[in-house]
């Protein structure tokens, strides 16, 4: 050991000893965590490399700062595989999922089987015992979405072929997980096969409904009567994968296969662009996965790394599943329909090998299927796929069009603007609903005029209530400026929001002219409805049919908007109702909102809804400036404003 | 071919083809619940020195707990039994027990013994002559004293005549970490140790905690465990160095380690005053 090697100094009298303890040992490992990446990514080579040759370079076989004896760094590192396994769980977008399910389980299916049978196919080749031989195969079939920020950065995420194998994903990892719970099981559990599957058959069952049944509502519970501390939410989501991990492992199951399906359960519960999941990827980016991939590398074992045996068994694992994940993304391109630049695409994202690729492998390594060449192969074949799926979607994306803005993904991030903060409850209760399908976001805004942000602030904290009433964290803050029309449009420019919800609790705050929900959906891209009253729970939905509705059917017109929202917000207690016009709000129960496309007509024609009970109006949406502006021109003559300004729009909607 | 013809046989290929990797996946589960549970070569693979033989070498038998009985009639143990099953999963029949003198393995002399089980904790020093496994064992290093002494601090310990093993690391811990007044009495063996402790010619030994315990226990109430030292120590098996077979024998100790084996042994062999020691027994303060 170079350090103790040097130490103990002794100058004048003054001795110092080397450095030992966690103090010392924790500094080694952030020292690399902090500078590995960065070298690693200077050379062009991912970060990630970084990591593994950095835990090579103070582990054991390496300068041993961190020593073999040592179990507080790899303890740790395995809270990290959890952690990561929780993160791949519950980022997956289950609505992409749901949309391309054909292609996905196809897809799934193909770069989860071709893979799996090369690499059986080679550990039986080389006279490996059979669950050594799935182990491998099943390893080599999963795969990490190493590259998916790099695609997502480019604006492709909702291009069917990446849908695919991000919801390929889903099937590839599980599907791994479950053969990587049969072998291990096969291994811990010293009874009869027929025990052994039925323990795990029995252990998968329990898990799969503690994990996507009971944890999902106890999570919700919690996060409704414990969650108003951020840090408490945080630590809610934490415990949830441990609970899983824990639970797994009473079943012999390993804790990644509960951790990755408690991150499943809780999906919808975190939303991937909301405060608490930000809250997860920072600590996981910043502390846990890392360390995970630190003691990873301390595995690394050079020596072993170049013998020909291991080289011999990379590249064998490279054909493997490179290969199969090359034939899967051909065959899905012809059976599918996809490009070739698309099939590269999805090649790219499907060929890297890393959190469940390391995870079978480290389980395999500890229940002592694997020896170290085997773990160093592995590590060969991660260098390998990251390198080639970083070229390959590099190439790919710049092929591959960006698709225009999605409209079926409404509930994605949806903004509430409030001048009332006693609309709060009503108005996150039908924001919470139309964001849970999507798994999205809720952020809540008060309308504040110039100057008194000061004595509207003490508000805030009614909003905040509120969201964790409806179990989100909507984060809101001041809107402030002297309209609120402009103030939401100024807000929605920077937040980008799917959809956008204005309060307004009387029907006499909008004009005869206009309301500020129709000034915002003027200016705006994303579809607007105004929400009347000032109900406290939404127990039943009326959608309003009227004349103008049968005659315009498109999901783009406030028609369709109305009847998704109601599909959202009622969920299976929609009623619907016809009529020629608005109905008359006042025959409303408590507990019933009614939902209209309208105008700024109707909006005056209606009357305020009873005590209990509300209105959502779905404003027109606006069409793109360029077929807006192409039917204006034709109509009204050049040189005619296409639409008021939203300072004109409404005067009154001005403070 | 007609389209519809064409699209229908295509249809049914992809059918077909889903059907088939569902069906692998299925059987890959259960053939993996049905699989043997012995070693493979993805393990590492294991070359006897002496064909069918895995030969064992260790420094004292009978050590309670750990090896019983004698070379040629060994009937349990820890330590044994741990052999026996590294013999089972390497396919080999029998297990050969050799005796060499603890200094003399540490210093990498295993007399031709594919490796040495005798609760041996790995160092730098000793991995300049050795290769060593992981570890299968974790115990605190603990002090054993006549019934009727008391270990209640370090000023205590330091007045009293402390024996050890030559080659243990107890040799170095009892200097460093206890510092007794009278200087240290070598012993070759435990037996020569534990001799001279109930005849009064030393008063305190260390050994590591399960070992500690066990010989307590069977000393009829002359013995006891009176302190344990902080820091637990890693014990694994030596092999030669530059064996090719320590891959295998890592392997191995991990199964065992992962599937209860050990945790089996050490219940059976040492008992649960072993693993309930690290909080029965009191601990000791140490110069460091």
């Amino acid at each position: 050991m170079i350090v103790a090697s040097v130490f103990p100094i002794s100058i004048a009298g003054i001795s110092v000893s080397s450095p030992t303890g966690p103090a010392w040992e924790f500094l080694v490992l952030f020292v690399v965590v902090i500078i590995g990446p960065p070298l690693l990514q200077r050379a062009r080579l991912p970060g990630i490399i970084g990591l593994l040759l950095g835990g090579y370079a103070i582990g054991p076989h390496g300068l041993n700062l961190i020593g073999a004896g040592n179990t507080t760094i790899p303890d740790l590192g395995q809270v990290g595989l959890l952690y990561l396994m929780f993160v791949a769980g519950v980022e997956l977008d289950l609505g992409l999922l749901r949309v391309h399910r054909r292609a996905v389980i196809a897809f799934g299916l193909l770069s989860f089987t071709l893979p799996m049978l090369f690499g059986t196919a080679i550990g039986f080749s080389l006279s490996w015992g059979a669950p050594a031989a799935l182990l491998l195969g099943s390893l080599l079939a999963s795969h990490t979405l190493l590259v998916y920020p790099a695609v997502r950065n480019a604006g492709l995420t909702t291009v069917p072929a990446v849908a695919t194998a991000v919801g390929a994903t889903v099937l590839t990892d599980t599907a791994s997980l479950v053969v990587l719970a049969a072998v291990s099981g096969s291994q811990l559990d010293g009874g009869g096969p027929a025990s052994i599957a039925l323990q795990i058959v029995v252990g998968l069952g329990v898990l799969l409904v503690f994990t996507l049944v009971v944890l999902p509502r106890l999570a919700r519970l919690a996060f409704r009567e414990l969650g108003t501390d951020r840090i408490v939410r945080y630590l809610i989501a934490i415990a949830a994968f441990l609970a899983a991990a824990t639970l797994a492992g009473s079943f012999g199951i390993e804790g990644i296969v509960g951790a990755f399906f408690a991150g499943l359960g809780l999906n919808r519960l975190v939303p991937n662009e909301g405060p608490l999941m930000d809250r997860i990827d920072f600590f996981g980016a910043a502390v846990f996965i890392p360390i995970f991939l630190v003691t990873v590398g301390m595995l690394l074992e050079p020596s072993v790394m170049i013998q020909g045996e291991t080289l011999k068994l990379a590249a064998l694992f490279i054909v493997a599943s490179i290969g199969g994940k090359a034939v899967a993304s051909g065959v899905a391109r012809v059976r599918l329909g996809f490009s070739p630049s698309e099939a590269m695409l999805m090649l790219g994202l499907t060929v890297p090998q890393a959190a469940a690729t390391l995870a079978a492998t480290v389980i395999g390594f500890n229940i002592g299927l694997f020896d170290q060449s085997v773990v160093n192969a592995v590590l060969v074949l991660i260098l390998v796929s990251i390198v080639a799926a970083t070229l390959l979607v590099e190439r790919a994306k710049a092929r591959v069009p960006v698709p225009g803005k999605s409209s079926r993904n409404l509930g994605k991030r949806v903004l509430v603007a409030l001048d009332d903060p006693r609309q709060a409850a009503l108005a996150f209760a039908i924001g919470a609903r139309i964001a849970a399908p999507d798994s999205g976001v809720v952020r809540g805004f008060l309308a504040c005029p110039p100057r008194e942000a000061d004595a509207f602030k003490p508000q805030l904290e009614q909003l905040r209530a509120a969201g964790f009433a409806v179990g989100f964290d909507t984060d809101p803050a001041l809107l402030v400026d002297p309209s609120l029309a402009e103030g939401v449009i100024n807000a929605a420019a920077v937040q980008e929001p799917s959809f956008v919800l204005i309060g307004q609790r009387r029907v006499a705050a909008a004009s005869a002219l206009s309301s500020p929900g129709e000034a915002v959906a003027a200016y705006s891209t994303s579809p607007v409805a105004i929400v009347i009253g000032d109900a406290t729970g939404i127990r039943e939905v009326v959608l309003i049919e009227t004349e103008r509705s049968r005659d315009a059917q498109s999901d783009d017109t406030a028609v369709g908007l109305a009847a998704e929202l109601a599909s959202r917000i009622g969920r299976r207690r929609v009623s619907v109702r016809k009529a020629n016009e608005l109905p008359n709000t006042g025959e409303l129960s408590r507990g019933q909102l009614a939902i209209a496309p309208a105008t700024s007509w109707e909006i005056l024609a209606a009357s305020d809804p009873p005590t209990g009970a509300a209105l959502l109006l779905v404003l027109e949406p606006r069409l793109p400036f360029d077929e807006a502006g192409a039917a204006e021109e034709s109509e009204a003559g050049a040189g005619e404003p296409r639409q008021p300004a939203p300072a004109e729009v409404n005067p009154e909607a001005r403070r | 071919m007609h389209p519809m013809s064409f699209e229908g046989t295509r249809s049914r290929i992809w059918r077909a083809s889903v059907s088939v990797s569902a069906w692998v996946l299925i059987t890959g589960v259960m053939l993996s619940a049905c699989g043997d549970l012995g070693s493979s070569p993805a393990a590492g693979t294991f070359a006897p020195r002496t064909p069918g033989v895995l030969t064992v070498v260790t420094s004292t038998l009978p050590s309670p707990g750990f090896w019983e009985g004698t070379a040629h009639h060994p009937t349990g143990g820890l330590e044994y039994e741990l052999a026996r099953d590294l013999a089972d999963r390497f396919g080999l029949k029998s297990v050969r027990i050799e005796i060499e003198h603890f200094h003399r393995i540490v210093a990498g002399r295993l007399g031709g013994a594919d490796l040495a089980l005798d609760l041996i904790t790995p160092t730098s020093q000793r991995e300049q002559s050795l290769d060593f496994s992981t570890p299968y064992l974790d115990a605190a290093p603990t002090v054993l004293v006549r019934s009727g002494q008391p270990v209640p601090d370090l000023e205590t310990a330091q007045s009293l005549r402390w024996g050890a093993i030559r080659g243990t690391t107890f040799v170095g811990m009892i200097d460093s970490m206890i510092a007794p007044d009278q200087s240290l009495q070598l012993f070759e063996n435990s037996p020569a140790m534990l001799a001279a402790l109930k005849a009064n010619k030393i008063d305190a030994v260390l050994f590591d905690l399960p070992l500690a315990v066990v010989t307590a226990g069977r000393s009829g109430g002359r013995l006891k465990t009176a302190a344990q030292l902080p820091d637990a120590e890693s014990i694994a098996a030596a092999l030669p160095k530059g064996s090719s077979n320590a891959q295998a024998v890592d392997s191995a100790i991990r199964a065992f380690t992962s599937d209860g084996t050990l945790d089996h042994l050490l219940h059976v062999w040492v008992g649960s005053a072993a693993t309930n020691g690290a909080s029965s027994i009191p601990l000791l303060h140490t110069t460091r």
